[in-house]
């Protein structure tokens, strides 16, 4: 079984600690602390190191969605206090200066976005991003990629060019507002299209916005999307 | 949105220069008509740029899309949605087309299948059955055959991408078959239907217009509209051609759909000439009968592109669309444009049906029944 887990704000908006509770009863062992919001950096920093992780074998770190060029600089430097094994999830298209982000290398992990974002939604525009970044590896947000082409043939694109940078997978549906909502028969089966294509061992992070009592049930949804293929390696290096 | 692949620019390495390098040709009016069109989408962009909408495209078909470009063309617009719906799209398109009215540009055919606007929901869902009608067959299949975008093109790469999708994952013959050819069937048949749709359309037309304009869509028939057939099946066959066999061992066995329509997505991003020159390219034993069929079409578009004014005060173009049946057999233009016709339909059948390649193999396994 792929290791799982979820995203902080996704079952508690904008309160880590609230949802590391809940979670804690729940059959995961990834985690990805959010701070989505630039006041929120501060705050989830100055606790990681009160926070009990033991349980979890894979911990990432959701930098900040908006931020202006001013702000940068300090958000990076604050940055630079994630411990150097966990991933930092950054939006391409927030990017100011993509030269002081170099110096997190491999620990950068670029998502791909959605519909309503102007940059960072397809191969094309990816591709210029790690032209930029060629250290960083990748967040891959499959309902993202499902919200820009229903077929998941960009899906298909982008994870053929950059499985070898794959470090952690977004998952949920991403509806027509860009929220992230549970993932509903349809995206499931889209997702099982492209599911041979993620490496059984690359961490699923989801991030669809459920309350308690649904998120074992959300846990089986997102198995059933992506089904273990590590039997297929031929196709997966396709 | 910062615009990657705008198409705005002429193909330095087009596969009709490579042809016509080989066979030691000059077609000098599908380099114009190409330049013409390139041109005008360049104009048209800067134009309806304030009409752009990730979530809508302005697709252009016809000459435009085909890269065949004259100043005589008509225009063959639709506004692509694919989004929420909006009571403002109506009036989008209503905008688009005074713009475009404004502007000069001929308006659309009189059947009112462009011109206005085009709904995803439409083309990827209905395909076949009673709801597919002429109007939405004929956008489905132009729109994957000779479309091309003004502006942002989101829109029509996602309908395009499902629209192929479908064709593909519900073609059981394609994955379970245990023909030697990996050709969609799905896809193939329903290009198949359209040409006959138009070629049926064209008597329909004849019945009710009392033959008027008959000569310029005879000849649009056996020159054009034959070749966005031929571009159709040329793309469905690319996917046994131009697939090589260590991919077809990863795609076919996994029944991994987007490959495929990644790679049908690229072919089709050919003109249908560009589709053809690419295919013959791969055939040299067949050059002869190359350089005779895009000839033929080079001819046939220097007649429409001609400004020149005859002794009756019309352009050669304008003199077909006004010729009334009871002149065609004495009308030098009318029988040059047959003679045309007649050297591309025999440069085709040659390559299509008698050449003995795997092309023939393939239209005859294909193509016929």
């Amino acid at each position: 079984m792929r290791p799982i887990g979820f995203s902080t704000g996704a079952v508690a908006y904008s309160d880590f600690q609230r949802a590391l509770e809940l979670l804690a009863v729940e059959r995961v062992n990834c985690i990805e602390l959010s701070a989505l919001r630039l006041h929120e950096v501060g705050p989830l920093l100055n606790a990681i190191g009160t926070l009990d992780l033991h349980r979890y074998k894979y911990v990432s770190f959701h930098a900040p969605s908006r931020f202006s060029g001013e702000e940068e600089p300090p958000l990076v430097e604050q940055l630079k206090r994630v411990p150097r094994e966990w991933p930092i999830v950054l939006h391409p298209d927030v990017i100011h200066s993509s030269a002081i982000w170099r110096q997190f290398g491999p620990q950068l992990a670029i998502e791909n976005m959605d519909r309503r974002k102007s940059w960072g939604r397809t191969l094309e525009e990816l591709t210029k991003t790690f032209d930029e970044l060629p250290d960083a590896t990748m967040c891959f947000d499959i309902g993202h990629a499902r919200q820009c082409d229903t077929s998941m043939t960009e899906a298909y694109r982008i994870l053929k060019s950059f499985q070898h940078r794959l470090k952690q997978i977004h998952v949920s549906e991403v509806n027509t507002a860009s929220r992230h909502d549970p993932v509903s028969y349809a995206a499931k089966i889209a997702f099982q299209e492209v599911a041979y294509l993620i490496p059984s061992n690359v961490p699923v992070i989801i991030e669809s916005r459920v309350n308690q009592a649904e998120i074992g049930r959300e846990i089986c949804r997102v198995t059933e999307a992506l089904p273990d293929h590590s039997w297929l390696p031929l196709l997966a290096n396709a | 949105m910062k615009q990657l692949d705008i198409g705005l620019t002429l193909v330095a390495d087009s596969p009709i220069d490579k042809l016509s390098t080989r066979v030691g040709a000059k077609w000098e009016n599908l380099r114009a008509a190409r330049e013409r069109a390139v041109e005008k989408r360049r104009v048209l962009q800067a134009d309806l740029s304030e009409f752009e909408n990730a979530d809508s495209s302005i697709i252009v078909y016809g000459s435009l899309g085909r890269d065949e470009f004259t100043l005589g063309s008509d225009l063959d617009w639709t506004l692509l949605v694919d989004g929420i719906a909006d009571p403002a799209h109506l009036e989008v398109a209503l905008a688009i087309k005074d713009k475009l009215e404004e502007l000069g540009h001929k308006a659309p055919g009189r059947e009112g299948v462009f011109g206005s606007l085009a709904f995803s929901h439409e083309l990827i869902h209905q395909i076949g059955g009673q709801d597919d009608t002429n109007a939405n067959t004929t956008r489905r299949i132009l729109l994957l055959l000779e479309s091309t975008v003004i502006g942002k093109r989101d829109a029509h790469k996602r309908v395009l991408s499902s629209v192929l999708h479908r064709y593909l994952k519900e073609d059981r013959g394609l994955w379970h078959g245990s023909t030697q050819f990996r050709v969609p069937r799905f896809l193939l048949n329903d290009i198949a239907r359209y040409w006959r749709t138009m070629a049926v359309d064209f008597a329909a037309k004849q019945r009710a217009r009392g033959n008027e304009g008959f000569a310029m869509r005879n000849i649009k028939l056996r020159m054009s509209r034959k070749l966005i057939f031929i571009s159709g099946l040329l793309a469905c066959f690319s996917c046994h051609l131009d697939v090589d066999e260590s991919e077809k061992q990863k795609i076919f066995p996994a029944i991994a759909v987007q490959p495929l329509v990644e790679h049908l997505y690229r072919r089709l991003k050919l003109t249908p000439l560009e589709s053809l020159a690419d295919t013959l390219l791969r055939f040299e034993g067949l050059d002869t009968w190359s350089a005779q069929l895009f000839k033929a079409y080079d001819d046939f578009l220097g007649i429409l592109a001609d400004e020149s004014i005859l002794r009756n005060g019309k352009t050669q173009r304008v003199h077909l669309e006004r010729l009334s049946v009871d002149e065609l057999d004495a009308d030098p233009i009318f029988q040059r444009t047959r003679e045309i016709s007649h050297r591309f339909r025999d440069a085709v059948n040659e390559i299509f049906l008698r050449s003995s390649t795997e092309l023939s193999r393939l239209t005859i396994e294909y193509g016929v029944f």
